[in-house]
């Protein structure tokens, strides 16, 4: 207690020293004056008496400084000289001070940087609760080797495991749509999501306003309701609290708003279904799941996305072994032929982010190495400033300051760059996040969410001080080495000139053998990028697609207003051709049938990526036709089925034979022959990475919900306005949603390669600038260091070509070893970037060649100018100045 | 050197602690003459570490200073024993007492053996 009591007193003091010090100093003064007197009382003369007092006391100065030093905290107040030493000393000489605070700026710039997407991706809690115990449950079915996560739980599977499973908490079902809300006037097409009565509880989201849905909404005749988005509150409604008086208009169909979720609950994302539609961004409004009796016990056509909470103290081991019990027995009552459902169960968490996971941690990983390299490079400034103040440190050591208080000042001035580099670096990171919407792929979640935290804060006071220490370190050491005796009889300025430069290479070799690292990686991913770029995707990027869904006062009319619409799109001058398909290549949505093919020993399983489309598709995405003929107008009204096939088709199901005429089933109930008439070329669609699949192309021109294709000679833009009108003109409650051209799709199924790319490339030429500079302040140093040696060989008959020489060789051998291990470290660290790579090996000899060449002609380069500089040293001045 | 003066401290601060006690109210001076008498003049006191000492047990809170007049009229710095003072040196007491007897027992021990 009392040493508490004492730490704050002295803490105090501090504070207070100037007071303390003067009522000390009159306390002092009244004891030898109360002494004196004592003296004098025994006959002493005063002068005798007072310096007794003197004596006794044992020294006033030794006194005072005994009491100062427990008055107050000694070493803040030896921190405060420090500091104030320190600041003093950069700031005469601002040429280091800039570029060692920028150096590191650069590096703890993007550190923070990449560690605020880390933290918003991965660290930061998602806000459903406790979202650890958040699972999806899955119903994968091995006879269709197709990923697990496509398989949501049948309606009657799901109703049967939450009505027996004990591991879950609370258990949800949704689904998805698009709606046309009118709002306005003019309609627009949003995200929905249709959710069961335990939706909200599951999530343990709480509205804003109103309430959410509960089981009673999704009873038949109470399910116009609706609950809307933080976002959609604030653009319709300017925020207002009657909104939940107001109704939305979905589909021409009314629905009550009876609550507006918080900003930040936009559940599902585009991103957080492993499978989900690209359409599907964020969700705008929940509406009752509402299922009829009949969709409840549908064991094999409808299925649901299903989210359950774990019970405290279950683990997803305990839930998938229940899970997998239970599914085995109600595989059985599903049809024999569809049999083979199990049950996987998936956290939440790693299934949002999981797949960004690696990409964050590579960025990391390079920011890493960038700030490894400026700390080789404020290192070396720190020693090369240590080496010119060799003889101020020697005098210092010399009248008796100790080492610790040599290292001490040492470390603090590495502190005070460090900590200014820090706080530039945050300057640096919200500059990046300034620019983070233009780079952001649109698929890693809660990426925009990024911001400078206080966690994140803390990470760069943290990184700070540890490049501090880094960077001071080797300095510090090597000054409190100073060998007093040596250094006086050599007045110590040329004494470690030697064994300073010797670190210094040292750290250059590694900073070059880490650039190559990072640009041997940014060279492998530059090369995939131009490989994925370069990919035949085989539809015209010119095409421009919009989504248009058809509510049910069309059911009846679809092929009708679809007939209306095209001839209308066509009549607009410029458009050359114009068609609908069910699901645009790169839209994320796939869709799958099972098929045999007459006359091959067809298989279990056996699949293919299908489409359904009108006879102007093709020619509105300029999809090449390469045998037969496309399909026409005449066949929606002839009576056989037909077929198209892509190449990869016919490849596989028709080697040898000539598919024209060939028959496809594609119903496996009630055999249902289509005759294949054509041919075309094969389209990328799920993915640019992946070599096309199977696909199969039928007639259908009434579709409730489809893409439209249009090809024109128009600008996009004015193209999608003529076709809003045309389409205002039918049914001003329609809309049209997603207008945009294959180009783009093509460019979001890029944009995660583009990101991971530019931001690789742009640390890695972070890095190779750093280390450049790094050698030249090397090359630079060590030449006016050597300027007399030079001076010396010149006055004994060296060229001023072999003096360049000199210098480049001492560069070259710099590089060259760095190289060396670079390439060595390289070989394996591109063993991490193995799955971010597409069509290059990862030892790929251009781009290992490429890096080595970048790497030789920039390093020498940057040793050009020292080198140039020591060539025109004058031998005569360079001897006399010594 | 460290623990020898944090002895000497302790020891010091115990006797400073009871000193007050016996005489109330005294200044830096009167301390220091008053333990040196008290110890039979067998301690030669260093006076300026008496100060360090006070200033440390002021810290603790076991003492309170004010400046007043002494007996001949000069302006000096009183030191007083406070409630926390007089815990402490009861417990200090105690502790010293024990110690010493503890110490004795050694002694005669071994001087027996």
């Amino acid at each position: 207690m009392g040493q508490v009591r004492a730490f704050v007193a002295r803490f105090r003091g501090f504070f207070r020293a100037r007071s303390i010090e003067d009522d000390f100093a009159a306390e002092l003064e009244s004891h030898i004056e109360l002494h004196t007197e004592n003296g004098m009382r025994a006959g002493l003369s005063r002068t005798e008496a007072r310096r007794l007092a003197l004596v006794r006391l044992g020294g006033a100065e030794q006194t005072r400084q005994s009491h100062r030093e427990r008055r107050t905290l000694p070493w803040i107040e030896s921190l405060i000289q420090d500091t104030r030493y320190g600041l003093r000393t950069l700031r005469r000489s601002p040429g280091f001070t800039i570029t060692a605070v920028l150096t590191l700026a650069l590096g703890i710039g993007a550190c923070t940087a990449i560690f605020s997407l880390v933290n918003a991706v991965l660290i930061r809690s998602l806000p459903y609760g406790d979202a650890s115990r958040l699972v999806y449950l899955f119903t994968p079915n091995p006879q269709f080797k197709l990923p697990a996560e496509i398989f949501g739980p049948a309606y009657a599977d799901f109703f049967d495991l939450k009505k027996e499973s004990r591991s879950f908490q609370d258990i949800t079902a949704f689904d998805q749509s698009i709606f046309s809300l009118a709002s306005q006037g003019a309609a627009e097409r949003i995200s929905a999501a249709r959710v069961d009565g335990d939706f909200f509880s599951t999530f343990q989201s709480a509205p804003e306003l109103g309430r959410v849905i509960t089981a009673d909404d999704n009873q038949p005749g109470h399910d116009k309701v609706a609950v809307i988005s933080h976002a959609l509150w604030q653009s319709m409604f300017a925020a207002r609290a009657d909104a939940l008086r107001r109704s939305l208009s979905l589909n021409g169909t009314r629905y009550q708003i009876i609550g507006v979720m918080p900003r930040g609950f936009e559940y599902p994302h585009l991103s957080d279904l492993p499978y989900g539609n690209a359409q599907y961004k964020t969700t705008q409004v929940w509406i009752p799941l509402a299922l009829t009796p009949q969709q409840k016990i549908d064991r094999e056509t409808a299925s649901a996305n299903a989210v359950a909470r774990l019970r405290p103290g279950v683990s997803i081991a305990q839930a998938q072994a229940e899970m997998s019990t239970i599914m085995a027995r109600l595989d059985k009552l599903h049809v024999p032929q569809m049999r083979g459902w199990g049950a996987l169960v998936e956290n939440f968490v790693d299934s949002t982010v999981g797949h960004v996971r690696s990409l964050l941690w590579l960025l990391l990983g390079a920011v890493g190495i960038v700030l490894l390299i400026a700390c080789g490079n404020a290192a070396n400034l720190l020693l090369a400033r240590a080496a010119s103040r060799m003889r101020e440190l020697g005098v210092r050591v010399a009248l008796g300051a100790g080492r610790n208080r040599i290292i001490r000042q040492l470390l603090t001035e590495a502190l005070l760059i460090g900590l200014t580099a820090g706080a530039i670096g945050v300057g640096f990171a919200f500059l990046f996040l300034r620019m983070l919407p233009r780079l952001d792929p649109g698929n890693i979640p809660r990426l925009r969410e990024a911001s400078l935290d206080t966690r994140v804060l803390l990470f760069t006071v943290g990184v700070s001080l540890l490049t501090s220490i880094l960077t001071g370190i080797l300095p510090a050491l090597r000054v409190s080495r100073i060998n007093l005796t040596e250094f006086l009889a050599t007045t110590g300025s040329r004494s470690v000139a030697g064994a300073h430069t010797r670190v210094q290479s040292t750290l250059i070799v590694l900073e070059s053998a880490l650039v190559v690292v990072l640009l041997a990686s940014s060279g492998l991913l530059i090369r995939s990028y131009v490989n994925v770029e370069s990919v035949d995707t085989g539809f015209s990027q010119s095409t421009v697609t919009m989504n248009l869904g058809l509510d049910a006062r069309y059911s009846q009319q679809r092929v009708a207003f679809f007939h209306n619409l095209f001839t209308r799109l066509e009549a607009i001058p410029g458009v050359q051709a114009v068609g609908a398909v069910n699901d645009l290549p790169l839209s994320n949505a796939e869709a799958l049938c099972m098929f045999q093919v007459e006359g091959y020993p067809n298989q279990k399983g056996q699949l293919a990526e299908a489409r359904l489309v009108t006879p102007q598709y093709f020619s509105a995405m300029s999809i090449p036709l390469v045998a037969g003929r496309f399909l026409t107008e005449d066949d929606l009204a002839g009576s056989g089925y037909l077929a198209i096939v892509n190449q990869s088709f016919v490849r596989k199901y028709f080697a040898g034979r000539n598919p024209i005429g060939g028959r496809i089933n594609t119903d496996d109930d009630h055999p249902h022959w289509n005759t294949v008439v054509g041919v075309v070329g094969d389209v990328r669609h799920s993915s640019l990475e992946e070599s096309p699949a199977p696909q199969i192309y039928l007639l259908n021109n009434g579709l409730p919900e489809s893409y439209i294709a249009v090809r024109s000679t128009l600008q996009a833009k004015s193209l999608a306005a003529s076709i809003r009108s045309t389409l205002h003109t039918i049914d001003p409650n329609l809309a049209v949603g997603d207008i945009q051209t294959m180009g783009d799709l093509v460019s979001d199924a890029t944009a995660r390669r583009r990101f991971q790319t530019s931001l690789l490339v742009v640390f890695a030429a972070i890095a190779l600038f750093l280390a450049l500079v790094g050698l030249y302040g090397l090359m630079a140093y060590s030449v006016s260091r050597r300027t007399r040696e030079v001076g010396i060989r010149m006055a004994l008959g060296a060229q001023r070509n072999d003096v360049l020489m000199l210098v480049l060789k001492k560069a070259a051998v710099l590089v060259g070893l760095g190289l060396g291990i670079g390439l060595i470290g390289a070989w394996f660290a591109t063993r991490v970037l193995k799955s971010f790579l597409f069509g290059v090996d990862q030892h790929d000899p251009i781009t290992i060649l490429s890096v080595c060449a970048l790497l030789a002609v920039c390093g020498l380069l940057a040793a050009l100018i020292p080198a140039r500089r020591a060539a025109s040293i004058d031998p005569m001045q360079a001897l006399r100045t010594e | 050197m460290g623990d020898k003066t944090d002895v000497w401290q302790g020891t010091l601060a115990l006797m400073v602690l009871r000193t007050l006690e016996s005489m109330g109210p005294q200044h830096g001076y009167g301390l220091a003459r008053r333990i040196e008498q008290t110890s039979g003049d067998l301690l030669q006191l260093n006076y300026g570490t008496l100060y360090p000492a006070l200033l440390k047990l002021e810290q603790e809170g076991f003492i309170s200073s004010a400046w007043g007049t002494s007996e001949n009229n000069r302006k000096a710095k009183f030191y007083e024993l406070t409630k926390a003072g007089r815990r402490q040196l009861k417990k200090a007491a105690a502790e010293w007492n024990q110690t010493t007897a503890i110490l004795a027992r050694f002694l005669t021990t071994a001087e027996g053996a």
